[in-house]
Order: structure tokens, then sequence, then C-alpha cells
């Protein structure tokens, strides 16, 4: 696998959509390329937060987040 | 630190200036500090619950689940470090793997898959279709990312609508969309760079 065939596959790594027979070539690749392909993989995850930036904000009830800083003040007491 | 040079790129919405940055939040809730959670959650609780939203396709459980997600940061906050990345991809990492668990988890495969059989049938780019009416409230950031998606050829959309927020594998997408495994695959990786290689641009222009 070249650089260019790994980035592809990084790509679908990070979302999860390598098939389990891909991954151990995968893997392999990430060894010999080594910090280079870690760097890349890391920038891949700006994929994540650009499909979660795509959707337009939904409100959430407000008594969620009463509910969450009660569990968390409960939690801190206990 | 090396990572600074090469660390992962953002495309977050700007911050209020004078407001603690995403990374300084997260050292108070690692501190303990329930103020910085609820300004976190005040932050990303609308971002976090739309990506919830679009994996289960419901009102309830997203927001049984978004309280969830805020409460798995507190409890692992001390997991998370700067040179893994930032915080905003953690969190939406976190927050789509616990949509995705809670989905099959729920057993809701099934009625969601339903649900969005009939959503594709009727309007097979809704990802981001509805784009035109909203775009003058959306925030430039979101404008930018949903013209570069909205620039695919619809399959390849769908293709990628279906791993990332659907969590399917190649097969499950071959099988769904009665198409050949290898074209999948095409559709996913060029899809994939298309959207990487616009955020580069989009980097430029924020």
């Amino acid at each position: 696998m070249n650089f260019e065939q790994f980035q592809n596959q990084s790509r679908l790594y990070v979302i999860g959509a390598l098939e389990p027979e891909e991954l151990d070539e995968f893997e392999e690749a990430r060894k010999k390329f080594g910090k280079k392909a870690d760097d890349f993989i890391s920038k891949c995850y700006a994929l994540h937060e650009a499909f979660a930036l795509s959707l337009r904000p939904a409100k959430s009830s407000d008594a969620i987040k009463e509910r969450l800083m009660a569990m968390v003040k409960a939690k801190k007491q206990s | 630190m090396a990572q600074s040079r090469v660390g992962p790129r953002t495309i977050a919405p700007p911050i209020e200036p004078g407001a603690p940055s995403d990374f300084e939040l997260m050292k108070g809730i690692q501190a303990g500090d329930a103020d910085a959670l609820s300004q976190l959650y005040d932050r990303y609780n609308g971002i976090l619950k739309a990506l919830i939203l679009r994996v289960i396709h419901n009102e309830a459980e997203a927001d049984d689940l978004l309280q969830e997600i805020f409460m798995e940061i507190w409890n692992q906050a001390k997991n998370f470090s700067e040179e893994k990345g930032k915080p905003l991809g953690w969190m939406v990492t976190l927050a789509r793997r616990r949509a995705i668990d809670g989905l099959r988890k729920k057993q809701a495969y099934a009625r969601a898959e339903e649900r969005l059989q009939n959503e594709t049938e009727q309007q097979p780019d809704a990802w981001v279709h509805n784009a035109t009416e909203e775009e003058i409230v959306l925030s430039d950031t979101r404008v930018l990312i949903r013209k570069v998606i909205s620039s695919l050829p619809l399959a390849q959309q769908q293709a990628i609508d279906l791993a990332f927020f659907r969590g399917m594998s190649q097969r499950e997408i071959a099988a769904k969309t009665n198409t050949p495994l290898g074209t999948v695959k095409t559709r996913l990786e060029l899809g994939l760079k298309k959207i990487y290689d616009g955020l580069k641009d989009l980097k430029d222009e924020l």
C-alpha cells in the first residue's frame, strides 16, 4: 500500500467504515509509515467535526441540563 | 510541542471574545469544575443533539442520550488529552459511538431503518437538501461545510451518510443500496477525499 492508498483507507478508518479484512493491512501500513501515518489519521478526525457541524443544531429540553447538573452535583458529593 | 504543528485541523465555530476556550473548559472539567461542564453544555448541546437525532431519529431518546453523553464527558474527561485532538472532535466521536451503540442496544434499528428508508425515498439528499431556507440563519461554518457536502454526487453523500450516521459497514451499505461492494468503497473514498480537501479550503476561509 502506498501513502495515497493509506490516506484513502485512513478516511474510511476514522468513520469506522473499513471492513475487518482491510484492518490488518491498514495496521501494517500504519506501522510502515509511522508518525506520518498517525499524524494523518489525527487530521482525518476533522471529518467528525465537519459532519456534526453540517447539521442544524437541535434544541434540547431545559430539563436535560438541570438533570445533568444535579447528577454532577450528586456525584461530586458522593 | 510537535502536536501543535501537525495537530488535527479544527473547523469548530468561533468562540466569543473573552470566553474560555474549549481546552480551558476541558481542563476545568478535569479539575472537577461543574461550571465548566455547564458552559461546554451550553456551547455544544445543540450540535451533539443534532448528531444524536440524525442517528436515532427519536426526540425523547436523543434527549436521554444527550444527558448520558455529557455525564460521560464529565466522567471520562481525565482520558481526554490535548495531544490526541480537539475537545469538539473528542465529544463528537464519543457521541456518535454512543448514539450508534444506543441505536443497536435498544433494538430500535429496525424502526429507525424504516423511518430512514421513508426519508431516503422521499428526499434522498436530506442530509443537506433543506439548506437553502435555513442558510440565512446558519453560521458561516455550517453553510460552508454544507456547501462542500452538497457538491458531492448524491450517491456519495448517501454512502457517507449511511457509514457515518448509521454506522453501517461497506457490505451493509452495498446490501441496503443494492450496489456492488467495490462501488460503495469507491463512493466512500472519493466522497471523503473531496470533503477532506474541501475542509482545507474552509479552514483558509474562516
